[in-house]
């Protein structure tokens, strides 16, 4: 008896777990690319963009997601002119509005770890780079961009688990995805306590998983924070 | 000097090892009143360690600690070791002993006044107004008039330091302990505390002073004692040692110390 | 446009037609579950800061297990349990002796919303309590004072100085957090957006003006925090570092 339903339940919720990752990545990359136009606006010399961009994220990161969610996909529908634009197709689907919140969403948290990370590369690697001659973009190619991204990592996986924890949303906006299974589950069962617990170790492996491939990527990419390698064999040099 | 039948202070045979290493192999010291005490020794010797073994800071594996008398109970501790038996007689007397730090210690989120009436107020329990004033007087003392409403993150070294002894002194001390006063301070700030110390030890307080100041053991304190892996090496005063003394190590120590 | 202007207004105040009061009422709300939720975390965390200080490794797993799961399952997924979950407590309990209730939605938010920011608040309380000086705490040990002194006069106060900038974070977070215990049907701001932009057809006005609300509280309680900060750091070092 007890088995059967736990076995039903697993299987229920790996069949949304596509669901769920299919949100997560799909907001990510579309997260990503808005975040790099949102911190290169913030970052730069043109005022207004500045102030544009310093308010998208101020009420991005101000507001409730669950606010952002419902006022996408309840709110943009309710204008005539919205529902007979290009548009529609798109915006009509639940799935896509989440993707679409989502994404705008954590657009403003990326740009402000994109910000930090910028501020944290040390001066003087830039003026080095300077004093050989190499050209801004260059520059910008392999001295900055590489030391921001070592030094946004850790707040980045900090994001990503919260944007794992984000997609459980798109529950109230009728995706069945992994949280919505577990609370209908729940309540036709009267077994809150189990769901929670088959749900939640879910959840917590998907995290698990996430911060260890951050990791690996972190490991591979600061060889220069490990233990010195052993010394090989000293070569003949031009002085003795 | 000492007029007392009882010696103020009384370390009898005191042994701590931290894990494997056994840093003090059995240490005795009489302090009566009005000594002022030097305690030299190479890094390692053990002498901080020491220091911190008379107020319980440390907890000695074994040996006894009298102060004024009165002898800290000790009493074995589960899984090996000793430990004090009553922490309202360890409390009471850490209040009969001042402690002065190598890292001054004064408490951040109080002003200097505040740091100073904060034993006598809270611990000794004596009357508000009674311990302001006696802690302006101690702050001019030491040469801090006039910053009492100040914190310590606003202070230089130096004046930290002095604050801090002014802070033990609040709590009339019968002992004063100091573990290596000046070694954390830039060297022209180091002669202002060693010149309030001086004042001190002429006034016949009871000093035990951990130090490097090779210039203050000779010439202020009138006993030194030399810790030497853990052993006392050489005892007596300024003059038995600098001018007498029968070992090698001290005399290598002192040559060691450019002062 | 006037006339659309007016009926805005209109709907927005205190009028026959305006859902002001009900706005008012639900701000008030999520205020109290959020003051609730920190209540219940800061007590949470406190615990648990202690558990992952202390020498029993028992405590210090006790406590990295409650981290790990508040922080890492989703808010919406605790909020259910407590709701679901309590509810089927409640109503067994209430069946029992003859009485028909629910879980209220304020309770199940607020627990919902406390044990997730006990969480956040434990990794505070922890960071500012290693962030106190060792020396400070001998200090005070070496003029006497007894234990409980020592915590009361040294230890927490700085604990409370150094943990003000987090907790001002997890204020925020808690805030944000509040709006899933619409799901409850608690008349928080959210659940008030829903339910009015739901009553007149006009849910971009009503979920615009519930962000305005959500934006107003986090810009408020910034300034309230900063200016803490400001009055509770003037005795802060100078530097990290600095003896």
């Amino acid at each position: 008896m007890e088995s059967t339903f736990f076995v039903d339940l697993l299987w229920k919720l790996l069949q949304a777990l596509p669901l769920t990752l299919l949100l997560f990545i799909l907001a990510i990359a579309l997260g990503l690319v808005l975040a790099i136009g949102l911190t290169w606006m913030r970052v730069g010399s043109n005022p207004i963009l500045t102030r544009i961009a310093r308010f998208y994220i101020y009420v991005f990161r101000g507001t409730p997601l669950l606010i952002q969610l419902f006022l996408i996909y309840y709110g943009l529908g309710q204008f005539a002119f919205v529902r007979q634009s290009f548009l529609w197709p798109i915006l009509r689907e639940p799935f896509n509005c989440a993707v679409l919140s989502l994404a705008l969403c954590t657009a403003a948290y990326q740009a402000e770890i994109f910000r930090g990370a910028l501020l944290a590369v040390p001066l003087q690697q830039v003026e080095a780079a300077r004093a050989i001659g190499m050209s801004r973009l260059l520059m910008f190619r392999r001295i900055i961009v590489p030391i921001m991204i070592r030094q946004a990592l850790p707040s980045y996986t900090t994001e990503l688990v919260l944007m794992i924890k984000s997609t459980s949303l798109a529950g109230l906006v009728t995706i069945k995805e992994m949280t919505s299974i577990a609370s209908t589950e729940s309540r036709s069962s009267y077994r809150t306590l189990s769901v929670f617990l088959v749900v939640g170790a879910i959840y917590l492996i998907l995290n698990f998983l996430l911060s260890r491939i951050l990791g690996y990527v972190e490991h591979r990419l600061s060889p220069h924070l490990r233990v010195m390698p052993e010394a090989k064999r000293p070569q003949p040099t031009l002085v003795g | 000097m000492s007029a007392q039948s009882q010696p103020a202070l009384v370390a009898r045979d005191i042994h701590k090892s931290f894990g494997q290493l056994e840093v003090l192999k059995g240490i005795s010291l009489d302090a009566h009143e009005g000594d002022v005490i030097s305690i030299l020794g190479a890094s390692g010797s053990g002498k901080s360690t020491f220091l911190r073994c008379i107020n319980l800071l440390e907890t000695p594996d074994s040996g006894v600690v009298t102060v004024a008398g009165e002898t800290i109970v000790m009493r074995k501790k589960r899984g090996g070791g000793m430990e004090a038996a009553d922490h309202h007689q360890v409390d009471r007397i850490r209040a009969e002993l001042g402690m002065v730090f190598q890292s001054f210690n004064l408490w951040s989120h109080m002003t200097i006044l505040q740091n100073v009436i904060e034993g006598p107020v809270h611990v000794q329990k004596r009357p508000r107004a009674e311990c302001i004033e006696e802690a302006e007087a101690l702050l001019e003392k030491v040469g801090i008039a006039g910053k009492r409403d100040f914190y310590p993150s606003h202070l230089s070294g130096g004046q930290q330091q002095r604050v801090a002894i002014a802070r033990a002194l609040a709590m009339r001390p019968k002992v004063m302990l100091f573990d290596e006063p000046t070694s954390a301070l830039d060297p022209e700030l180091v002669g202002e505390v060693l010149k309030v110390m001086r004042a001190l030890a002429e006034e016949g307080r009871t000093m035990l002073v951990v130090t490097h100041e090779m210039g203050f053991a000779r010439n202020v304190s009138n006993r030194v004692m030399f810790l030497h892996k853990g052993l006392v090496e050489a005892e007596g005063s300024p003059k038995e040692l600098w001018e007498g003394s029968k070992s090698e190590r001290f005399r290598q120590f002192v040559s060691s110390q450019h002062h | 446009m006037t006339t659309d202007l007016a009926s805005l207004i209109e709907l927005l105040g205190f009028s026959d037609k305006g859902w002001g009061l009900q706005f008012a009422y639900a701000t008030l709300m999520t205020l109290a579950v959020t003051v609730a939720a920190l209540l219940i975390g800061a007590v949470l965390g406190a615990l648990v800061a202690w558990a992952k200080l202390s020498k029993s490794t028992a405590a210090n797993i006790a406590g990295d297990a409650y981290v790990t799961v508040f922080r890492g399952v989703p808010e919406l997924l605790i909020i259910y349990l407590f709701y679901f979950g309590g509810s089927t407590v409640v109503t067994g309990i209430g069946s029992l002796i003859g009485l028909d209730i629910g879980m209220p939605g304020f309770l199940a938010g607020a627990l919902g919303v406390g044990f997730i920011c006990g969480a956040y608040q434990s990794e505070v309380y922890r960071g500012a309590f290693l962030a106190v000086s060792r020396g400070e705490i001998e200090a005070s040990k070496a003029i006497g004072m007894h234990q409980f002194m020592r915590f009361r006069r040294i230890i927490a106060p700085q604990v409370l100085r150094f943990a003000l900038p987090g907790l001002g974070n997890v204020w925020q977070l808690s805030l944000k957090d509040s709006a899933l215990v619409s799901v409850t049907g608690l008349s928080e701001i959210m659940r008030q957006s829903e339910v009015s932009g739901g009553s007149t057809g006009r849910f971009f006005l009503f979920y615009i003006f519930g962000g305005v609300l959500y934006l107003i509280l986090t810009s408020f309680s910034n300034q309230v925090f900063n200016r803490a900060e400001a009055h509770f750091g003037k005795s802060l070092r100078r530097s990290v570092g600095s003896a």
